[in-house]
């Protein structure tokens, strides 16, 4: 057979995509499964190996991987098409789908500019200030609209005034690693604060509720998890201005030319008064009523009053949004319960707990290592939403309190600092090209180690105490 | 295999209608390649396309990104890739300060179109300039692939970078068209340009083309035919002599080299840090190429001079 350069050209980019279909395959036909797992849980193991590999290495469209799940899970994993169905709609992906489009619905309002003003009132003209209070801005923002929005509306303001920052010519690298690091990971530990502080925090609350081991609410959660943040953002900022020492110890200048830019937006409008208020409305919803009405049903409300007083097109909404995303959400949390229902996630779990236990005795600390190590390793090579939607099965099956397991795996999946795959905050910063891949293992594993050692603290401190 | 050099009747070479790209990266960086770009297509009198290759952001985060950027363009800060085209251009036009209608070309980051997965700045008043300004987005090879296969280049200009070894092999055996690779390559340096003859069909074109380059730049030219064995084949004694004469009939000086030993290791042992070589692409199956490489891969791989290599 004759192979040209255009079809070997084709094998080599989708050579992850082979790679995956033949393992699937030699365990699939060539690999008995276990005597402690079922044909199917075996089944399902196989499908979402080769998903993770088409995750990490991305062959094909992200939609396309999600298609493979939900054929796969009906092809070869025992499950009836209206199962797999069944579960590919829910709370989680609606607060995902949700939280998306309101992310394009605030953003589109330019109340960044209010924002940018607020802050610089806040902070002064002290470079430490300005690290420390976007950090902290950042963190309690996103704690409550996800990194991604908050990341949105924050990165025009630190590039502005990165802009204006007049230095003689001279590098400023330091200053600005300061800047972007300080929105990135300042939005990347408040998301853990509440339920509605990201995807991931809603599907774990998902699979409490599907597998019936018991629940939260938005307070609740709020109590636990709130006092990391909290003790996390001097820290972080503390950790930045460390790493990245900015070279001008004052921006007067920068700061006084971006008051200058953001006056000129002038009086707040209707629009954007209105806007405000509609968010505010979403906010006492979530906080409020989301243990009757759940998250995805309030943010889908907000986004229908959003359309329907003309605050948004949906033109705008469809093309920012990715539903590839929603769609790869869908189908990981389907397949994440079909884990648990196959027995796949108990015996994956019992499996570590097994494996692990010569190394640490203790059957609650294992737990714990292996919940906060699975979801904290995973989370910086796929993204934490994917991480705790694969991950959560088998963690509310280690044994032990359902609840603290699973609000260490969610924890631990936010500590993606060492890559800029890991969290959307880290990929914008990225994607502006001022920082490089090396800056994120230099400040990241002291993120790292912080962030264990204050979760550490919480959940031996803080959470006997409360619960 | 004899030689098919200039042997037989076909459309006579026409520069004017060859379209060339070249690969930027940063302002930091692709400076002397932009240069040599601007200079190559110069000789060649060919139209020039400029493409920015950025990292693709991960699909899970793309819409995140995509909404920053959305954002950013409200705070008119622009995307760092279109910040690099815009430099290019300024540097263009340096370059070619004689070129009254490239002087008259604005940029503006507004004016681009989004098309087949790339972004194209529209550059009003480009008549007869013939420049192109394109923004990709992924993987770098499969980028100037489709940039290549979408816009028909004939050449693609590529700077050397640190995994040059680990990029050669993809860069020569996908990309569909010659390939000039600027490594090392100091725009100040007196080259001497040196052409690998041997009886492969590609050598002709590289004969054409180093006649132009060394006639329009004035560089000493000298080929160089290794054999394995100390027997020259008529094959390759016929493709040096074709060679010379091509050179002569153009009023070019050239040296003549006849070596012995292993190819790849002759090529680059000459090479040394003063030539500027050119050689034709490998004819052997794209299997074979994979599995083994190929004599321009190889040399690609282990020499630091400019090379150029023709398809």
């Amino acid at each position: 057979m004759h192979i040209s350069a255009d079809m070997l050209f084709w094998i080599q980019q989708k050579r992850w995509l082979l790679i995956a279909l033949v393992i699937g395959a030699i365990l699939y036909f060539f690999v008995p499964h276990p005597q402690s797992l079922g044909k199917d849980g075996y089944h399902i193991l196989i499908i979402i190996l080769m998903t993770l590999i088409l995750i990490l290495k991305e062959p094909i469209p992200l939609p396309a991987i999600a298609l493979q799940l939900i054929f796969w899970q009906v092809i070869i994993g025992g499950s009836t098409p209206n199962e797999v169905g069944g579960y590919f709609m829910n709370d989680a992906v609606f607060f995902i789908m949700g939280s998306l489009m309101l992310a394009v619905a605030i953003v589109s309002q330019g109340l960044d500019k209010r924002l940018a003003l607020g802050i610089i009132r806040l902070t002064g003209n002290k470079t430490w200030r300005i690290v420390a209070g976007f950090t902290a801005i950042s963190a309690i923002l996103s704690s409550f609209v996800g990194p991604h929005m908050v990341t949105a509306m924050m990165l025009p303001v630190a590039l502005t005034l990165i802009r204006y920052t007049s230095n003689r010519g001279q590098s400023n690298t330091g200053l600005i690693a300061a800047l972007l690091f300080s929105i990135a990971y300042g939005a990347t530990i408040g998301s853990i604060g509440t339920p509605s502080g990201g995807g991931r925090n809603v599907i774990m609350m998902n699979y409490w509720a599907e597998f019936g081991s018991g629940s939260l609410s938005y307070i609740e959660w709020m109590k636990m998890v709130y006092p990391m943040v909290l003790i996390e953002i001097p820290i972080t900022s503390f950790i930045i201005l460390k790493t990245f020492p900015p070279e001008l110890k004052v921006l007067d200048t920068a700061v006084r030319r971006l008051s200058v830019e953001v006056a000129h937006a002038g009086k707040m409008s209707w629009k954007e008064s209105f806007s405000l208020v509609l968010f505010a409305a979403v906010l006492y919803g979530w906080i409020a009523l989301s243990e009757v009405y759940g998250l995805g049903s309030i943010a889908l409300m907000g986004i229908f009053l959003y359309l329907t007083f003309g605050l948004v097109s949906w033109k705008d909404l469809s093309r920012g949004v990715n539903w590839g995303v929603i769609l790869l959400f869908g189908a990981t949390i389907s397949i994440g319960v079909q884990m648990k229902n196959t027995g796949g996630a108990a015996w994956l779990a019992e499996g570590s707990v097994n494996f692990l236990q010569i190394l640490i005795p203790n059957i609650d600390t294992l737990r714990a290592v292996v919940s906060v190590a699975l979801s904290g390793v995973l989370s910086n090579l796929l993204s934490s939403s994917a991480t705790v939607a694969v991950v959560g099965p088998v963690v509310l099956n280690l044994g032990g309190d359902p609840i603290l397991l699973g609000l260490a795996s969610v924890i631990s999946s936010a500590f993606g600092y060492f890559t800029a795959v890991a969290a959307p905050a880290c990929t914008i910063i990225y994607s502006s090209g001022l920082v490089k891949a090396p800056d994120f293992l230099r400040a990241g594993w002291k993120m790292a180690i912080m962030s264990i050692i204050s979760l550490a603290l919480v959940g031996l401190v803080w959470w006997p105490l409360i619960r | 295999m004899v030689a098919t050099i200039m042997t037989k009747k076909k459309a006579p070479f026409d520069p004017k209608s060859l379209k060339f790209l070249t690969a930027v990266s940063s302002v930091e960086y692709s400076k002397p390649t932009l240069k040599m770009g601007a200079l190559i297509a110069s000789v060649f009198d060919a139209s020039h396309g400029v493409v920015y290759v950025g990292e693709r952001a991960s699909e899970f985060h793309g819409s995140s990104v995509n909404l920053t950027r959305q954002n950013l363009d409200n705070w008119n800060i622009i995307h760092p890739g279109l910040e690099v085209l815009e430099w290019a251009l300024q540097e263009l036009k340096k370059l070619s300060s004689d070129n009254e209608e490239l002087a008259k070309i604005q940029f503006n980051s507004d004016h681009v179109y989004e098309e087949d997965g790339r972004v194209r700045v529209i550059l009003p008043d480009d008549k007869g300039c013939r420049i192109e300004l394109v923004l990709r987005e992924g993987e770098l090879v499969d980028q100037l692939r489709k940039e290549i296969q979408l816009e028909g280049y004939d050449l693609a200009i590529i700077g050397g970078s640190q995994n040059k070894r680990h990029l050669a092999h993809s860069i020569l055996q996908y990309l569909p068209s010659s390939i000039f690779v600027l490594q090392k390559f100091n725009p100040r340096k007196k080259y001497k340009l040196l052409l690998l003859v041997d009886d492969s069909t590609a050598t002709s074109k590289s004969i054409e083309w180093g006649a132009l380059i060394a006639g329009k730049l004035g560089w000493p030219v000298r080929t160089l035919t290794v054999s394995k064995t100390k027997r020259f084949g008529a094959g390759y004694q016929g493709a040096a002599d074709k060679a010379k004469a091509y050179f002569d009939s153009r009023g070019i000086e050239v040296e003549q080299f006849f070596l012995t030993g292993d190819p790849v290791r002759t090529f680059v042992e000459f090479a040394g840090d003063n030539h500027f070589v050119i050689m034709g692409a490998s004819t052997l199956n794209p299997v074979k190429q994979f599995l083994f490489g190929s004599k321009p891969i190889k040399t690609l791989e282990q020499t630091d001079v400019p090379i150029l290599i023709v398809r």
